[in-house]
C-alpha cells in the first residue's frame, strides 16, 4: 500500500516560509500592508524565474543568460508600450522574445554539442555586449504611462498585486502540467539518465529544445512582471537575476545535477530566498555582506539535496545506541 | 499488438526475419551477412563472445541503429524501425543489460516512462492529453502480481535493491503488451530464486505465444530456457541449432572457433602457511561473525547467492567499509586497518566486482588506469609523475596479461569487457598484492577472455600469492578454487576443500 510521508521536503520548506512570516510579522513591520504587498510584488517575478530555471535544471541542463534574456524582454514591452501599443500587442511580442532568445540558446546547446552552461554564459555576454550597443540609449525606457505599469502596480483589496496572483496561477498551472503530461515526464528522464530516456522513447534533444522555449515563455512572464512594476526600464537592472532563479530552484531542493525536484519546492525556494533578504535588511546588514550569506545558504542548500544523508544517519544511529561501545 | 499476418509471403510461425545484415562502425564491420530468424512462441537464444555483434543486432531491432544494408522482416512484411519507441508500438520490446532505470522516479513513473497511460487521447488537439494516474496503477499492479511480486509502486528506484530494479525492468517491458521480448543478460544481477522466477514468468509468456530473443553469457540458462540457440562470432552467424541437439561444449567451441580443452586451467601450486586470518568480523545487518585463514598460494572461492554479504565481507576485510567488531592477522599480527591505504600498503587488495563504477576510471587511458595506485611513488620532486617509469611498468603489465591493446595510450572505454577486466587486474598487480580479493572477475565476460583470467589467476597463485575469489559462478568457483566458504544471509555457512565440492552441496549451503 501507498504510504505517504507528510514530512517531505516540499512540507518542510512551506513550513519553514511559514514560520519566517509569522516570525517577521511579530518582530517586525513586515506584516503592514505594505509590507506585504512589497513582499508579494518583489517575489512574483522570482517565482515564475525560479519554475523556468527548475525546469532547465530537472534536464541537467542550465541558462545563465536568463537574466539578460530578462533585459530584452523587459526592453521589448516597456518600447512597444512607449511607442503606444496596448497590451495585448507588447505582452505576445515580450514572451515571443523571451521565447526566440531562449531557443537559440537551446538550440546551439542541442546542435552543436555543446555544454548548456558555456552556450549560455557566452549568451549573457553577447546580449550584454549586443543591448549596450545596439539598443537606443543602451536600452533605457524612461517616463512609461499607466497603460504600461498597470499591471505592475495594480491590487486586489489593496494589498494582493496582481502580479503576484499571476504568478501563483502560472506556478499551479506548471506544477500541474509537470505532474500530468508526458513532457514533464521527459524532463526528468533526460536529466536523470539520458542514455535510458533514449531507450524509452523520449528524444532527449527535442525534450531538450523544447524545455528551453517553455523557459523563454515563462521569463518573458517575468520579465513583464518585473517590467510593469516601475515607469522606467534599464536591461542592465535584470543583469544577474538568474543567480536568485537558481538559488530559489536549489533551495527549493531542485537537484542541481538534474533529474530530481518537485517546482512547488522552487516557489518556497523563492519565497524563502526573499525572505532571507528581507530579514537581512532588517537585521541591518550591508547590501554586499547579504550576498555573501545568500551564498553561503545556497552552497548549504546544494550540500542538503546533493548528499545521500543515509550513512550518516546511520552512523548518528549508531552513535547514540545506548550499550554499544565503540 | 501485432496480429498474425496468416498466408503472408513468409511462413506463419516466423515472427522476425533479418537477412544478409551489414552494419558496420569506423574501423569496426560489427555485423556482416547476420542472419536470424525468431518463431512465434519460441525462446532462441543466442550467444556469442562479447564484441560479436549481439548487443549491435538487439539495437538494430529495436531501432537504435540502422543496418547499413540487408532484410529485417516483421510479420513477413519489411520492419523498418525508427526508434526504439517504434520498435515498442510494433510490439518489440528490449531489456536492457544496463539497467535503463530512473533512480529518483518511482516505481510507478519508470513502468510507464515514455508510454505513459493517459486518458481520453482524442481530446482538444492541441491541449497536451493528461496523465491516467489510476489507470497505470492498476496496470502496474496487474503486471507485478502476474510476476509474483509484492512492491509499493511509490518506492524510488534508488531504494530498490539491484534484483528488484531488474524484475521493475522486466515489468516495464510487460507493460507495453509486447509480442516480441528481447531479454539482453536478465539474469546477471539476480539470485538464483530470482532466475527462477523469471523462468518461470518466460515459460508463461513463452504459453501465451510471446516469442523472445535471450542473450546470456550463462550456458546453463541456455540450455534450461531456450528453444533454439544461435552462435554468432565476429559479427557473423556460426549456427542455428535446436538446443536439445547440442552440448554444452559444442557452444563454447563455437563461440570460441577452437575447442577449449580445458575451461579452468587451474593449478596444482603448493600451498604455504597461513598468511591472511579474519577473526569474528561482524557488520550490523550485512556480516555476522564470519572467520577464516587463507594461505600462502591458495584460492580461496567465496561462494553464496547475490545479497549473502559476500562483497560485503569483502569491503569490510580491506578497510573500504567498518565492521563493527572482529580483527585482521597478517602473519598471524594483528593489522590495523583503518582505511583502504593501509590495507594497499600491507599489500592487500580489492578488484571490483563493477570495474566501469568503481574500478577503472574509462575515459583515461589503459596506461594511466594501471598506474593509479602507484602515484605516491612515481611521483618525484614536487608531486611530478615519471611517465617513463609509468609507461615502463603499464607495458610490463599490458603485456603480462596480454592485454589486447594498441598501447597504454589507449582509453580503457574503447576496449572489450574482459580486457577492462584484465586492466583492472594489471591496476591491482601493479601495486605487488600479496593477498588479491576478486569480487566477481569474470562477469560481463566473454568465454575466450574468461578462460584467459582464470589462467592468469592460476599463474598469481603460481607465484604464491593469496586469493580470494568472490563469484557467483558455480562452475568457476568449482573449477578455480583450493577451498571454498559459503555465505548465507552475512554469516559463513560452510568450508567445503577442494575434494568435497559439488554444486548440490554448495548450493544447499546457500539456499
Amino acid at each position: 500500500m501507498a504510504r505517504k510521508t507528510v514530512f517531505t521536503r516540499e512540507f518542510l520548506l512551506g513550513a519553514i516560509v511559514a514560520a519566517f512570516i509569522l516570525f517577521l510579522s511579530l518582530t517586525t513591520g513586515f506584516g503592514s500592508v505594505s509590507g506585504v504587498f512589497s513582499f508579494m510584488l518583489d517575489v512574483s517575478p522570482t517565482i515564475v524565474g525560479a519554475i523556468a530555471l527548475a525546469l532547465i535544471i530537472f534536464t541537467g541542463n542550465i541558462d545563465i543568460s536568463a537574466g539578460t534574456i530578462l533585459g530584452f524582454v523587459g526592453f521589448v514591452a516597456a518600447a512597444l508600450a512607449r511607442a503606444g501599443y496596448a497590451m495585448y500587442v507588447f505582452i505576445p511580442a515580450a514572451i515571443l522574445t523571451g521565447m526566440v532568445l531562449a531557443g537559440i540558446n537551446g538550440w546551439i546547446s542541442v546542435t552543436f554539442r555543446v555544454p548548456s552552461i558555456v552556450v549560455t554564459l557566452a549568451m549573457n555576454m553577447v546580449h550584454i555586449g549586443f543591448y549596450v550597443t545596439f539598443l537606443p540609449n543602451a536600452g533605457w525606457v524612461l517616463n512609461l504611462s499607466d497603460s504600461f505599469t498597470f499591471l505592475g502596480t495594480g491590487r486586489f483589496f489593496g494589498v494582493v498585486p496582481y502580479i503576484f496572483v499571476i504568478a501563483v496561477a502560472v506556478a499551479a498551472l506548471f506544477i500541474w502540467l509537470v505532474k500530468y503530461t508526458r513532457f514533464g515526464k521527459a524532463l526528468y528522464a533526460v536529466g536523470g539518465n539520458r542514455q535510458a530516456a533514449i531507450y524509452a522513447g523520449i528524444n532527449p534533444d527535442r525534450t531538450v529544445l523544447t524545455v528551453y522555449l517553455v523557459e523563454g515563455l515563462l521569463l518573458g512572464v517575468a520579465g513583464i512582471l518585473k517590467a510593469t512594476t516601475a515607469n522606467r526600464l534599464m536591461p542592465s537592472v535584470f543583469q544577474g537575476r538568474e543567480m536568485v532563479f537558481i538559488a530559489a530552484a536549489v533551495v527549493g531542493g531542485v537537484n542541481i545535477m538534474g533529474g530530481s525536484g518537485k517546482l512547488l519546492g522552487a516557489v518556497f525556494g523563492a519565497m524563502l530566498v526573499y525572505l532571507l533578504s528581507i530579514t537581512m535588511i532588517y537585521m541591518g546588514f550591508q547590501d554586499y555582506f547579504q550576498f555573501a550569506l545568500q551564498g553561503v545558504i545556497i552552497i548549504i542548500a546544494v550540500f542538503i539535496t546533493v548528499t545521500d544523508f543515509t550513512p550518516m544517519r546511520k552512523r548518528l544511529r549508531k552513535m547514540f545506541a545506548p550499550g554499544k561501545p565503540r | 499488438m501485432v496480429t498474425p499476418d496468416v498466408g503472408a509471403v513468409q511462413p506463419v510461425d516466423v515472427v522476425i526475419r533479418m537477412h544478409g545484415i551489414n552494419k558496420s562502425f569506423p574501423g569496426v564491420q560489427a555485423l556482416s551477412n547476420m542472419s536470424i530468424d525468431l518463431r512465434r512462441g519460441e525462446v532462441h537464444a543466442v550467444c556469442g563472445e562479447n564484441g560479436a555483434g549481439k548487443s549491435t543486432l538487439m539495437k538494430l531491432i529495436t531501432g537504435v541503429y540502422k543496418p547499413d544494408s540487408g532484410a529485417m522482416e516483421l510479420n513477413g512484411r519489411p520492419l523498418v524501425v525508427h526508434n526504439p519507441n517504434d520498435a515498442y508500438a510494433k510490439g518489440i520490446a528490449i531489456i536492457f543489460q544496463e539497467t535503463s532505470l530512473f533512480p529518483e522516479l518511482t516505481i510507478l513513473e519508470n513502468i510507464f516512462m515514455g508510454h505513459e497511460l493517459r486518458r481520453s487521447p482524442g481530446n482538444a488537439g492541441w491541449l497536451p492529453s493528461l496523465l491516467d494516474y489510476p489507470a497505470m496503477r492498476r496496470k502496474a499492479r496487474e503486471i507485478f502480481q502476474r510476476l509474483g511480486m509484492e512492491v509499493d509502486l511509490n518506492t524510488r528506484v534508488a531504494e530498490l535493491s539491484v534484483a528488484v530494479r531488474q524484475m521493475v525492468e522486466i515489468a516495464k517491458a510487460l507493460s507495453f503488451d509486447s509480442r516480441i521480448l528481447i531479454l539482453d543478460e536478465p539474469t546477471a544481477a539476480l539470485t538464483s530464486n530470482e532466475v527462477q522466477t523469471l523462468f518461470e514468468t518466460i515459460r508463461k509468456l513463452r504459453a501465451h505465444g510471446v516469442s523472445m530473443l535471450y542473450i546470456s553469457h550463462r550456458l546453463d540458462e541456455i540450455f534450461e530456457i531456450a528453444d533454439r540457440v544461435t552462435v554468432i562470432r565476429d559479427g557473423e552467424h556460426v549456427r542455428t541449432e535446436d538446443v536439445r541437439q547440442v552440448t554444452r561444449d559444442q557452444l563454447v567451441s563455437w563461440m570460441v572457433g577452437r575447442t577449449l580443452s580445458n575451461l579452468y586451467p587451474k593449478e596444482e601450486v603448493p600451498i604455504g602457511e597461513v598468511v591472511f586470518e579474519a577473526r569474528h568480523i561482524s557488520q550490523e545487518r550485512l556480516i555476522n561473525d564470519v572467520s577464516f585463514e587463507l594461505r600462502r598460494g591458495e584460492i580461496l572461492g567465496v561462494a553464496g547467492l547475490a545479497g549473502a554479504g559476500r562483497t560485503e565481507l569483502a569491503l569490510a576485510l580491506c578497510g573500504l567499509s567498518r565492521p563493527d567488531s572482529g580483527e585482521i592477522l597478517l602473519d598471524g599480527v594483528r593489522a590495523r586497518i583503518a582505511h583502504y591505504r593501509d590495507a594497499m600498503n600491507m599489500g592487500i587488495y580489492y578488484i571490483s566486482e563493477d570495474r566501469q563504477k568503481y574500478g577503472l576510471v574509462v575515459p583515461m587511458t589503459v596506461g594511466e588506469n594501471i598506474t593509479f595506485p602507484l602515484l605516491g611513488r612515481l611521483a618525484g620532486l614536487l608531486g611530478i609523475i615519471n611517465t617513463a617509469r609509468e609507461r615502463q611498468i603499464s607495458t610490463t603489465y599490458i603485456r603480462q596479461l596480454s592485454i589486447k591493446t594498441p598501447g597504454p595510450d589507449f582509453v580503457v572505454n574503447n576496449l572489450s569487457g574482459g580486457n577492462q577486466q584484465k586492466v583492472s587486474v594489471a591496476k591491482a598487480l601493479a601495486t605487488e598484492p600479496r593477498v588479491l580479493i576478486l569480487d566477481e572477475p569474470t562477469r560481463g565476460v566473454d568465454v575466450g577472455a574468461k578462460s584467459e583470467i582464470h589462467r592468469i589467476i592460476s599463474g598469481l597463485a603460481r607465484d604464491g600469492k593469496s586469493i580470494i575469489m568472490i563469484s557467483s559462478d558455480l562452475p568457476e568457483i568449482m573449477g578455480m578454487a583450493d577451498r571454498v566458504i559459503v555465505m548465507r544471509n552475512g554469516a559463513k555457512q560452510g568450508e567445503l576443500p577442494r575434494s568435497e565440492l559439488s554444486q548440490e552441496r554448495i548450493l544447499s549451503m546457500a539456499l
